[in-house]
């Protein structure tokens, strides 16, 4: 292995805590929410940090220049501060010798391990990726939205390489079974997949794939429209490592898909099935009565439209520590659902139920009080719900995202209560809240957003499209740009705040109506000159009464 | 108001040189080090660092002992900017072998902040230079033929002008 042959060639006695860990495993991390995991999966590499490593080393046995001295992991982060590829290109045009060189002292190619070229997409070609054909020991391959490849580039880059690990080809949507059969010849420690997008891609190559690469533990087929069961149970079959699958969109896999990986695979972590329409109550009913899914923490059902309380039980009888639970247009649902859901206890952190609009008060109140570790919760076109749920909510103490888009019910109270969340329960009397969805929230008006604002210092994104009294041109200069597909219409209504926006709204606001006094004290007062003024102590005898009474008692601003 | 309490390091060259605590603990290493054993009043062995080093590492860690603790290898440090304050600028025009023994320390000693400057130190040593600049400054020899030189440089035409 080079590790060791890297040792010899830097005698640094420096503790080495390199990126170039070989291990696939994302670190499980149990606090980390749902969306942030994402956003540090970059999508493009499974499971990989997404760091752009081509390295070689200066040959060790001339003279080494001072700069020879340095580790690899110093070198990587030097290299990290340089901004502009060109100045990465000069860097590997002297400071590394060519990849291609074939009387060099060590073989330059057989070093790169990682090689990522996503963030060049369409400017990269078959003939782009020739001369690191020769790389055989490529563990982790990431091309996403390469859109310009072919089967013949990726096909060359895999052909004969037995190290390869993780293949990202996501959005290349040209590549056919030709690259997934070579895939399936070549790399049989390939233990993360991801060819999301590859409209290609059939069964018969997944098959193969299947019976060769045993130790998949990641496999991605978003969009793969093709896939059937077929694949799908030899993947379950052959592959006992699988931890995460995901099947967005994959409209010919029905409930034997899905029962086959749950009852088949026991390490199954994270299970996507968003949009796979066919699926029904009995891919859940028919699991073995027993079943322990002690593994699985996320199964996302969004618009599973044919789901009804009855899976939803089962479900949680048998995965009992599900972490994040996506039921979003699963419209069948009903209460009994959410009392099933409330059995997860403290384990669920995220949960979206949108567009489950049967679901009422009673239910999301008993919700919060099961489940008070939930971070997440979106509750978007849950019609019947009214400023009693979001009081509720306003209790959980972790709460840093709530979608409450088209709850059309809900007042300002609402507001003011979110506005107090948590504030009692932090040492700091500082509220989590981080993004805040109240599109079409008709009834709201500045009052309430004003004094959230003021509340939640780390409030960075703030919705609030069709809401009247905010679709004005003193308020909107805020606001984000609306997205370019978007109808005349559309752009009317469009009202989000994010990032700076969100701070400009608040001292927008805190400009034309001066904050009420207390928010102010308790929020940004840090220089301790804190006199007894009613008004300053207000804030922290309020948070103290909630904490108290277990009942909020909000105060009218003075008009 | 009592002394401030001071620790001895000894340098690999043997050296002993007392330096305040709160300024030693810039290093994580020394800190969770004094954390775990405790104080015993002896001197600690810097096995990896020789004077001269040590005592620039010292000033800069007495300059910056009040700065806030780093938050941890958030994603700022990792941002790509290579701005460096006036002091610390200065406090880097140093030969090349003082400069990497510098960030050599830095790391051992695990100090992040003065790691962070020495690697944005040697990057702007970098930025928009050319390949053969980059050799002169930093002393490497080249192994390429013109040929394979321009032959690396087609196959990497996606890099330039970016």
């Amino acid at each position: 292995m080079p590790r060791s042959r890297q040792a010899a060639r830097f005698p640094s006695e420096a503790p080495s805590e390199t990126s170039s860990s070989t291990s696939p495993d994302r670190t499980v991390d149990d606090d980390t929410d749902f969306f942030t995991a994402q956003a540090n999966d970059s999508q493009s590499s499974i499971g990989v940090a997404n760091i752009r490593e081509v390295n070689a080393y200066h040959d060790p046995y001339l003279a080494l220049p001072p700069i020879g001295r340095l580790p690899p992991e110093i070198l990587i982060a030097i290299f990290s501060k340089l901004s502009s590829p060109g100045d990465m290109l000069s860097c590997m045009r002297s400071i590394t010798s060519s990849v291609g060189k074939m009387q060099s002292f060590f073989e330059y190619s057989s070093l790169i391990r990682r090689l990522n070229l996503s963030a060049l997409t369409e400017d990269v070609s078959d003939g782009t990726v020739v001369p690191f054909a020769q790389c055989k020991r490529i563990e982790r391959l990431t091309l996403t939205n390469c859109s310009k490849l072919t089967d013949k580039g990726v096909s060359d880059l895999v052909e004969g390489n037995r190290h390869l690990q993780a293949l990202d080809v996501s959005d290349l949507r040209s590549l056919t079974d030709h690259t997934l059969y070579t895939v399936a010849r070549n790399c049989h420690r390939l233990q993360g997949l991801n060819i999301t997008g590859c409209v290609k891609a059939t069964d018969d190559s997944l098959i193969v794939v299947s019976e060769n690469c045993r130790q998949i533990k990641r496999l991605k087929l978003n969009g793969v429209g093709q896939v059937t069961d077929k694949a799908i149970m030899s993947f379950a079959r052959n592959c006992p490592a699988i931890l995460e699958i995901d099947l967005h969109d994959c409209k010919h896999v029905t409930n034997s898909s899905v029962t086959c990986l749950m009852a088949t695979l026991p390490n199954l972590r994270e299970l996507r099935l968003a949009h796979c329409s066919e699926i029904t109550d009995s891919a859940f009913l028919e699991l073995p009565r027993h079943l322990s899914m002690d593994s699985l923490r996320i199964l996302d059902l969004t618009a599973c439209e044919n789901i009804r309380d009855e899976a939803v039980e089962r479900i949680v009888q048998s995965a009992p520590r599900l972490r994040n639970l996506v039921l979003a247009k699963c419209r069948l649902i009903t209460d009994r659902a959410v009392w099933a859901i409330c059995k997860l206890g403290k384990n669920l952190h995220y949960v979206h139920l949108g567009h489950c609009s049967n679901i009422t008060d009673s239910a999301v109140i008993q919700l919060v009080k099961s489940c008070n570790r939930i971070r997440y919760i979106d509750l978007a076109c849950c019609n019947l719900l009214t400023d009693l749920s979001v009081q509720q909510l306003a209790t959980l103490p972790k709460l840093r995202r709530v979608g409450l888009v088209k709850c059309q019910l809900i007042s300002n109270q609402s507001i003011f209560a979110l506005a107090r969340s948590n504030v009692s329960h932090h040492p700091l009397g500082v509220s989590s809240l981080e993004r805040v969805h109240l599109s079409y929230c008709v009834q709201l008006n500045t009052d309430g957003i004003h004094d959230l604002l003021n509340n939640c210092p780390r409030l960075t994104h703030l919705s609030l499209t069709g809401v009247q009294p905010f679709l004005r041109e003193e308020l909107t200069v805020f606001c984000r740009e609306a997205p370019p597909e978007f109808t005349h219409q559309q752009r009317e209504v469009f009202c989000v705040f994010s990032g700076e926006g969100v701070n400009r709204l608040r001292d927008y606001l805190n400009r034309i109506t001066p904050a009420r006094e207390m928010t102010e004290a308790t929020m940004y007062d840090d220089d301790e000159e804190l006199d007894e003024e009613e008004g300053q102590v207000t804030g922290l005898m309020h948070a103290t009464a909630i904490n108290d009474d277990g009942y909020i008692d909000i105060p009218h601003p003075p008009s | 108001m009592a002394a401030t309490p001071t620790l001895i390091l000894t340098s690999s060259d043997g050296v002993d040189i007392t330096v305040d605590r709160d300024v030693a603990e810039r290093s994580l290493l020394i800190k969770n080090m004094l954390e775990d054993l405790g104080e015993t009043g002896e001197a600690i062995p810097i096995p990896n660092v020789n004077e001269a080093v040590l005592k620039k590492v010292i000033e800069w860690c007495t300059h910056h002992k009040s700065d806030p603790p780093s938050t941890g290898d958030d994603d700022d440090s990792r941002r790509k900017t290579t701005d460096i304050d006036e002091w610390d600028q200065k406090f880097m025009q140093v030969d090349q072998e003082m400069l990497f023994e510098i960030i050599l320390a830095a790391n051992y000693l695990d100090i992040k902040g003065l790691l962070d400057v020495g690697c944005k130190t040697v990057a702007n040593m970098i930025k928009g230079k050319s390949p053969e600049e980059i050799r002169k400054t930093f002393n490497i020899q080249n192994d390429f033929t013109p040929e394979e030189e321009d032959q690396i440089r087609r196959e990497n035409e996606w890099a330039e002008d970016r």
